[in-house]
């Protein structure tokens, strides 16, 4: 469908001709969106092309587009760093917002320990500022390339520091909204005139309507600022980084230690240890971090990232390795990253004596190889500054993620075991990687005390279409597991969001839950947005946005 | 390889926009946080080495065709390599071969940036990139005592380089450099007016088999001339000297060497002294061309295969250019080691390092852009406190002049030759 020549001209007169476009090669770049979501719901690579791209630069600007696209009856879809299909348009008659030029961390308060940020400001940014101050925020685990303002607001928000500093939507304090309607909604303490300091007032809280628990993914308005909560940071104010690309790594500081715990393989003890980790409050980072990586690949993987003179191309022959092996098998299963980053010396000793008696307790083992200083140094840049975890895109070519149940560790247990057994059926067809089978991801949130989640990774081909096909019958018959055990719907209700009704209807077919949720979703949204403005696509899909 | 041959990266690409950024774990302020001046210049995604990847795939697929918005795409981009570096930090993708095969196909396929034509064709018809007359090549050397290695034979080829021969304000450098050779008692020659162009620019904006000509004539010359090490001034020639004749097959059959790494093995052999204090605060711009760009070429040659189902290899192994292995600690020796200067160093430096803003045919055809991109780069000097900026390229100098000067901004720019200069 083109764009209605007056359309643009009006939208034109927001931003000015050199923040919008409508060139095919430009709208191309936000049609390609990296996600199984894109392969099975659009056949192919790309998302529909927006009509038309358009970059505001401020609230305002926002709110009149969104009039604008009222008058229209065009949709719109907003993104910040724009990163899986959700961010892309779903349909025709879509105008793109592309969010990057609002880019100001506004405000940090070190005392009240939050921070003010725009759309296009990354977790690195906000980390690096305030690290300065003492403090630090939560990296989502896709990293520190992401919108902080968009992993608190619009999809999950779950990373591995979630122990010591929350969960992406609690993390969410006062948040400027723009509706579908185009009004300037103020939420949490920011709309009784009171500062930024509370999601939940005094003042309107809708941090449940807003985001839920996966988050709208921009199909619910267009959310322009939101204060963040910040945690304390006993590290020093810039983490010295040493090595020589791509291989980074910072000495430890005498306070902090990181640790991989292994537990021989049984599921039971991780779980113990979980669960005391949790009672003691110890720990920083906590978290399945490598072998997420595949419990037959991570070890060769992260060898090969330790070395200058190994790559991927090494993989095999390492794998072939006694010493390998022997690593890889210590390292099979339950295992998790610790860091423990202590606030004083009696801290630090009351944090790695409790470590030390939980390992004792539950059977856990410290892995030799992650104790290595040079690979101890290399992870705490990983763990802490988040900078790498796109190397899961890259043993080969792209990755997916399954399950995601959030609960109690012990149900997690459950899912990690169900997610292994189902992909490996998978595996043994060919297309999907054959990473060993469990490659778990995830961990704790705020100290254990609201749960955690763990969500069964695998990695496939984007370059060939069996592979994508191949990944995409593992993620139903994963979805379909994880509706058969009654389990929540956690992050397996997203590949289904970009289906026809046809082809999701085995999956649905046993989900009641997700259906009632998509219902109760779909009459907020209503309410929100008559007009249908905000592209329901990749949310709840256009049948329940229109109550049908 | 041609583009068509990187079609599985453009699919694999996973829209991390990591190729924006720093290397994540060198981000240190919200402020200087950016690496690609082309997406902070234009904004659009498709403006950044991802997106390019997205519009190479589009046209590769027939989605769009050749426009003049697709072809500023292509073009507004310094090919300074930093989004190469980023995204290498977590895959194994060639972002930066692509681009250069994106502006190939784009000149064999005729559609050339109107911008360039001139630059193109007086290459062709003079040998510079500067539209100047090939006849007056020679004159930054006037008046020196120095071999014509056309004529007789020396051990050191000095190659000026485009820029120094013919940018009367930099002379003072490349005349400089010389003086300061010989006066280390190095048996140097130049070529004059019969030295050409390296190439490596037109390489970049598209036009690759210039650079193979080039190449071919350089290397007879050398031949003919028993010179065994090439020194030159110019970060960009020694780039395509280093990396692109490699890459085309050419050996020069000589050692390459910038300016930077020959004059540091003299200083610390003792061939030269400093005898004078340079009281000041300086920062250090790594040029791209002597830093990520600089990475030596590894040529292979092989095929991409699969493992444990889908797990990517290539056979025989292949070993991943990182701009990790680029010109950065010599240049930083040099200052080190001058009497009173104090080194402070920028927060985008080495493989991370912010274009000044002159490269991949950018100042030649969006000259606006250029000086935006120097002044960036001027503002992450200021903010370090230093009072000169030291570069070791005549690309960068030119640009960063270009850029403070109607700023009148009281920053100084410095080729690192020149302190050098000043310290004897």
């Amino acid at each position: 469908m083109a764009l209605d020549k007056k359309a643009y001209e009006a939208l034109e007169e927001i931003v000015g001709p050199e923040n919008i476009s409508e060139e095919p090669v430009i709208l191309d770049g936000y049609a390609f969106q990296q996600h199984h979501g894109t392969e099975q719901a659009y056949g192919g690579l790309f998302c529909p092309r927006p009509e038309a791209v358009i970059l505001p630069e401020t609230t305002d600007e926002i709110q009149t587009i969104v009039r604008v696209c009222n008058r229209y009856k065009l949709k719109v879809k907003p993104h910040s760093t724009g990163w899986g299909f959700w961010a892309a348009p779903s349909s025709e008659g879509i105008i793109q917002l592309d969010l990057r030029r609002m880019n100001r961390i506004l405000e940090i308060d070190e005392e009240n320990m939050y921070a003010v940020v725009e759309p296009y400001v990354i977790s690195s940014q906000l980390q690096a500022e305030a690290m300065k101050r003492g403090l630090n925020c939560h990296i989502i685990g896709a990293g520190g390339s992401c919108s902080i303002l968009a992993s608190t607001t619009s999809m999950v928000g779950y990373g591995l520091s979630g122990i010591s500093t929350g969960f992406g939507g609690r993390n969410l304090l006062g948040a400027e909204w723009v509706s579908p309607l185009g009004e300037a909604l103020k939420l949490g303490s920011l709309g009784s005139g009171a500062g930024w300091f509370c999601g939940d007032g005094p003042g309107p809280s809708l941090r449940g309507i807003l985001r839920g628990f996966i988050g709208a993914a921009g199909g619910f308005g267009i959310f322009t600022k939101v204060a963040v909560k910040l945690y304390p940071w006993p590290g020093p104010p810039e983490m010295p980084i040493q090595g020589v690309t791509p291989n980074y790594y910072s000495p430890l500081p005498e306070n902090i230690r990181d640790y991989t715990v292994t537990f021989s393989g049984s599921w039971d003890s991780f779980a113990d240890a979980w669960y005391k980790i949790s009672e003691a409050e110890i720990g920083y980072v906590m978290g399945k971090q490598i072998s997420a990586f595949g419990s037959k690949t991570a070890v060769a993987q992260f060898l090969t990232l330790s070395n200058p003179d190994l790559d991927n191309d090494d993989i095999p022959e390492l794998l072939e390795s006694p010493d390998v092996r022997e690593l890889t098998e210590e390292l099979t299963g339950p295992t998790f990253q610790l860091t423990i980053a202590a606030h004083s010396s009696s801290d630090l000793e009351y944090q790695t004596k409790a470590l030390e008696k939980i390992l004792e307790e539950t059977g856990g083992k410290i892995h030799p190889l992650f104790a290595d200083p040079g690979m101890e140094e290399l992870m705490h840049v990983m763990m802490i500054k988040v900078d790498r975890n796109n190397l899961i895109f890259d043993a080969a070519g792209r990755f997916g993620t399954s399950f995601g149940i959030f609960s109690i560790p012990d149900t997690l247990v459950g899912v990690a075991k169900a997610g292994e057994e189902v992909k490996r059926r998978h595996i043994e067809k060919g297309g999907l990687m054959d990473d060993g089978g469990e490659s778990t991801w995830g961990g704790p949130y705020e100290r254990g005390r609201i749960g955690g989640h763990l969500e069964e990774l695998f990695q496939y081909d984007p370059h060939d279409p069996k592979s994508w096909q191949a990944a995409w019958n593992y993620l139903m018959d994963a979805a379909l597991t994880v509706a058969t055990k009654g389990w929540p719907p956690g992050l397996s209700l997203l590949p289904a969001l970009a289906l026809s009704e046809e082809k999701r209807a085995p999956f649905f077919a046993v989900a009641g839950e997700v259906i009632d949720l998509l219902r109760w979703q779909g009459r907020i949204k209503r309410a929100f947005d008559p007009n249908i403005v905000s592209d329901p696509g990749h949310y709840i899909t256009v049948k329940e946005a229109e109550g049908k | 390889m041609a583009l068509e041959d990187y079609k599985a990266d453009m699919e694999r690409c996973s829209r991390c926009s990591y190729c924006k950024w720093v290397p994540l774990a060198q981000v240190k302020s919200l402020r200087f946080a950016q690496v690609c001046p082309s997406i902070w210049e234009n904004n659009f995604h498709s403006y950044s080495a991802g997106g390019r990847l997205t519009a190479a795939l589009s046209l590769l697929e027939g989605r769009v065709d050749y426009s003049d918005k697709l072809l500023e795409i292509i073009y507004k981009c310094q090919m300074g390599g930093a989004c190469d570096v980023s995204c290498k930090v977590a895959r194994h993708l060639e972002p930066y071969q692509s681009m250069l095969e994106l502006r190939a196909k784009a000149v064999e396929d005729g559609q050339l940036l109107p911008q360039h034509i001139p630059v193109i064709d007086g290459l062709r018809k003079e040998d510079n990139m500067l539209q100047k007359l090939k006849a007056d090549r020679g004159k930054w050397a006037e008046g020196l005592d120095v071999k014509n290695i056309t004529k007789e034979k020396a051990e050191v080829y000095y190659h000026a380089g485009c820029r120094y021969s013919f940018d009367e304000d930099l002379w003072p450098i490349s005349r400089g450099a010389v003086n300061l050779l010989k006066r280390a008692g190095v048996d140097v020659g130049i070529a004059g007016k019969d030295e050409v162009c390296c190439g490596g620019r037109a390489y970049e904006m598209g036009y690759q088999s210039e650079l193979t000509k080039y190449a071919e004539s350089t290397a007879d010359m050398l031949k003919i001339a028993g010179a065994k090490i090439l020194v030159t001034s110019c970060a960009d020639c020694y780039s395509a000297f280093k990396v692109l004749y490699p890459k085309v097959g050419i050996n020069l059959g000589v050692k390459v060497m910038h300016i930077t790494e020959y004059l540091n093995e003299l200083i610390k052999d003792g061939r030269i002294r400093f005898s004078k204090s340079l009281p000041m605060t300086i920062t250090y711009h790594d040029p791209c061309h002597l830093g990520r760009l600089a990475d030596p070429w590894i040529a292979w040659e092989g095929v991409e295969k699969k493992v444990l189902n889908q797990l990517i290899v290539h056979e025989p192994k292949k070993v991943w250019r990182r701009g990790a292995n680029g010109v950065y600690e010599p240049p930083r020796e040099i200052l080190n080691s001058i009497p009173g200067l104090k080194l402070v160093e920028m927060q985008r430096i080495k493989e991370y390092a912010w274009c000044c803003g002159a490269g991949g045919g950018v100042k030649e055809a969006y000259p606006d852009f250029a000086i935006r991109t120097a002044l960036e780069r001027i503002e992450e000097a200021k903010s370090t406190g230093a009072e000169a900026m030291v570069t070791a390229c005549p690309w960068c100098e030119r640009n960063f002049k270009d850029a403070i000067k109607p700023s009148g901004d009281g920053l100084k720019i410095y080729d690192i030759l020149e302190l050098v200069q000043q310290a004897i």
